[in-house]
């Protein structure tokens, strides 16, 4: 076969846009998507799960009767203890143990969207190898991991008005929605510390070589202190002192308190229950729970963002970003 | 670095894996929970190491790759074609050596995947069980920032191209290998990137639609101006379409140049394939001018054997070779002898033809012939 010379069309990159000039190769910045071509390619992702939900009809009742049978549950189990738990509220959070429950369960479920599923959903892309399809594209390597969570919000997020609307209509809980805008801001700030801590968790996929097993950043945070100390069920209160400093340390603890006093409408914005609260007499204690909430993710946030882009820097220097070699 | 009028090039690349350690591998104790946790923050922190032996994927490859060519990179399993393309594809970063594509150092990764198209067919790579053929190609180029209306006009001309058209709106579970083959191949001709890089496109696939596929391959090349590198480990088809072929062993360039460089370069060496019953190879060594002797694999073929040795040629190899095989219990069936072909090439791994080159003093000119074939891209460029 014989070397034919050929006149090259102009190249083109990926999104069609033509290829500047080659320039000599040096280490420069590297030009990233546009952002609006970042949106357009989560908007990708949002339909393709559309799409995947859409052609699952069987999936689609199932996940119905799950937010059903398990909201149902919740509630079953608060309305049991109701009568016990009633008088461990205190007078921060009313006497309406259902409210106090509601706001917990569902603020719950956010965070655990947001904390848990980035390393799940970069797990399963890793070893059903759209990984690397999605590292082979353009894209920051940011998108694809909110890409994939649409799945899990689309999933998650309806929990909330479901959750609410039941405690209002069957179980007798009642909302005071009147400070919704900063109800809504604390939430922001909740999601975004919790997403931090969500790309710290994905990033120990390919930081630490977690592939298989307990992942331990959600495993620690969401799992152990959460659950146990940051007041979903019962008040933070009601822990041993020393406990209550430690629930300090994760932002759940001052979203369920924020979010409790001001959707309570039994709630006292000026009783202090958390002992970072009590100890500083001259904030109120929301204004407590707003500070070390902005605190909070102020760090994780950055950090998970350094901690994820150091996971995929180091699994492209060791070659182990994707699974099939 | 880049010379003019390259488009891919790279100097003394390497990359080494970091070894998998086997754990507690024949006890029912394995590294779990806080101990992994453990062990692997305090590795990833670089205090401590992997003591299993690392993977040298790669030793001091270098190559150069022309705007507009078809560049063939054949190998057995494991001889580092898929490290090679990953890190031409910025997907992995070598771990030593330098280079450019597209303009690009290899230090950009991420500015290397703006102009590269990649496509591997290992592991169904990308492919999203849920979607259509057609959505899975215009996800793809969803993904890569494509507008709609030209993500609508590439998918379909690359669905056409690849003859999927009238099975677009399949789902991968209803399409054969080869038909989810195409559909990956389909996302790589949605861009016209001034490379794209295909790892084993035709795995799989029949000889026909192999033909087919090749000869888009052509036309792509020669319409789009577009440069093609492909791996295979077959190189008998890789001779019909590339303009440039190197053959990796063990990590290094064992062979580079045109397919009719390489095809001088094996011209004195000879191919007798014979077939035997079942019996084994004699245990005295082979007569001295063999260069390899490989068990080909039939399929089907009871009761029979078939071998495959290469050797220098010489008046008496048949007559040689036959004799020695004789030594073993069993009988000859058949037994020809052919020139060799490009596919001959992967038998013949660099290290074996050096070990050989020693023993052999009256073929020390052809020898030298065959290993001068061996020179790295630059030397043959020179």
């Amino acid at each position: 076969m014989t070397t034919q010379a050929r006149r090259p069309q102009t190249p083109e990159q990926h999104n069609g846009d033509p290829v500047g000039p080659a320039q000599p190769a040096q280490p420069a910045s590297v030009t990233r998507m546009p952002w609006w071509r970042e949106l357009s390619a989560l908007w990708a992702f949002g339909l393709r799960e559309y799409r995947i939900w859409q052609s699952y009809r069987v999936n689609q009742a199932l996940w119905i009767a799950n937010l059903f049978v398990t909201t149902l549950l919740f509630f079953l189990l608060g309305q049991t203890s109701a009568g016990q738990a009633q008088h461990l509220l205190g007078p921060a959070y009313g006497t309406n143990y259902m409210s106090f429950i509601v706001v917990g369960i569902t603020a719950n479920v956010f965070i655990n969207t947001n904390l848990s599923d980035p390393y799940i959903r970069i797990q399963r892309s890793y070893f059903n190898g759209t990984m690397d399809l999605f590292l082979l594209s353009p894209m920051s390597i940011y998108t694809p991991l909110l890409g994939l969570m649409t799945k899990s919000i689309l999933d998650d997020y309806p929990r909330l008005f479901f959750t609410f609307g039941f405690g209002m209509l069957f179980f007798g809980a009642t909302f005071n929605f009147a400070a919704w805008p900063l109800a809504l801001a604390f939430t922001v700030l909740f999601l975004a510390a919790g997403f931090g801590l969500g790309m710290l968790s994905a990033s120990s996929f390919y930081l630490l070589d977690i592939k298989k097993g307990t992942e331990p950043v959600q495993f620690v945070v969401q799992q152990l202190l959460a659950t146990l100390l940051a007041g979903a069920y019962y008040p933070v209160s009601v822990l041993p002192k020393p406990l209550q400093w430690l629930a300090c340390l994760i932002p759940h603890t001052y979203a369920f308190d924020a979010l409790r006093r001001l959707l309570d409408p039994g709630a006292h914005l000026d009783s202090p229950v958390l002992p970072i609260q009590s100890a500083l007499p001259d904030l109120s204690p929301l204004a407590v729970d707003g500070l070390a909430l902005l605190i909070l993710t102020a760090i994780l946030l950055p950090l998970g963002v350094l901690a994820y882009g150091r996971g995929i820097e180091r699994a492209r220097r060791q070659g182990t970003l994707t699974r099939w070699q | 670095m880049e010379q003019a009028g390259e488009l891919a090039c790279i100097e003394r690349v390497s990359k080494i894996y970091p070894g998998v350690e086997a754990s507690l591998r024949g006890t029912k104790l394995e590294w779990k929970g806080p101990a992994l946790w453990g062990r692997n923050l305090v590795r990833a922190a670089s205090l401590t190491s992997s003591k299993a032996p690392s993977v040298h994927a790669l030793r001091d490859v270098s190559l150069s790759i022309a705007p507009g060519e078809i560049f063939g990179l054949v190998g057995p399993n494991g001889s580092g074609k898929t490290t090679l393309i990953k890190i031409l594809a910025g997907l992995i970063r070598p771990t030593s050596g330098v280079g450019s594509v597209a303009g690009v150092s290899l230090e950009q990764p991420g500015e290397i995947r703006r102009r590269v198209s990649y496509v591997s067919t290992t592991g169904w790579m990308g492919l999203e069980w849920p979607l259509t053929a057609e959505e899975n190609v215009r996800f793809f180029a969803a993904l890569c920032g494509m507008p709609g209306a030209l993500a609508r006009a590439r998918t379909e001309a690359a669905l056409r191209d690849v003859d999927l058209w009238e099975d677009r709106h399949k789902y991968p579970s209803q399409l054969s290998n080869g038909m989810r083959q195409r559909v990956i191949l389909a996302r790589a001709l949605l861009f016209h990137t001034p490379l794209v890089l295909l790892d084993e496109p035709t795995v799989g696939l029949d000889p026909l639609t192999v033909r087919a596929m090749l000869a888009l391959l052509h036309r792509l090349c020669a319409e789009r101006g577009q440069t093609i590198l492909l791996t295979d480990h077959q190189a008998s088809e890789m001779e019909q379409v590339a303009n440039h072929i190197a053959v990796l062993a063990d990590g290094e360039i064992a062979l580079y140049g045109t397919p009719a460089q390489l095809r001088d370069s094996l011209r004195d060496v000879t191919v007798i394939e014979v077939h035997t019953e079942e019996m084994d190879l004699p245990t005295t060594p082979p007569p001295n001018f063999t260069l390899a002797v490989e068990h080909v694999d039939r399929p089907g073929a009871l009761g029979v054997r078939s071998w495959r040795v290469h050797a220098w040629k010489s008046p008496d190899a048949l007559d040689q070779t036959l004799t020695w095989l004789a030594q073993s219990e069993g009988r000859v069936i058949f037994v020809a002898e052919r020139d060799p072909s490009l596919h001959d090439v992967l038998a013949l791994p660099r290290a074996q033809i050096k070990e050989q080159r020693a023993s052999l003093v009256g073929d020390q000119q052809a020898t030298d012939h065959l290993v001068a074939g061996m020179a790295t891209a630059q030397e043959v460029d020179a």
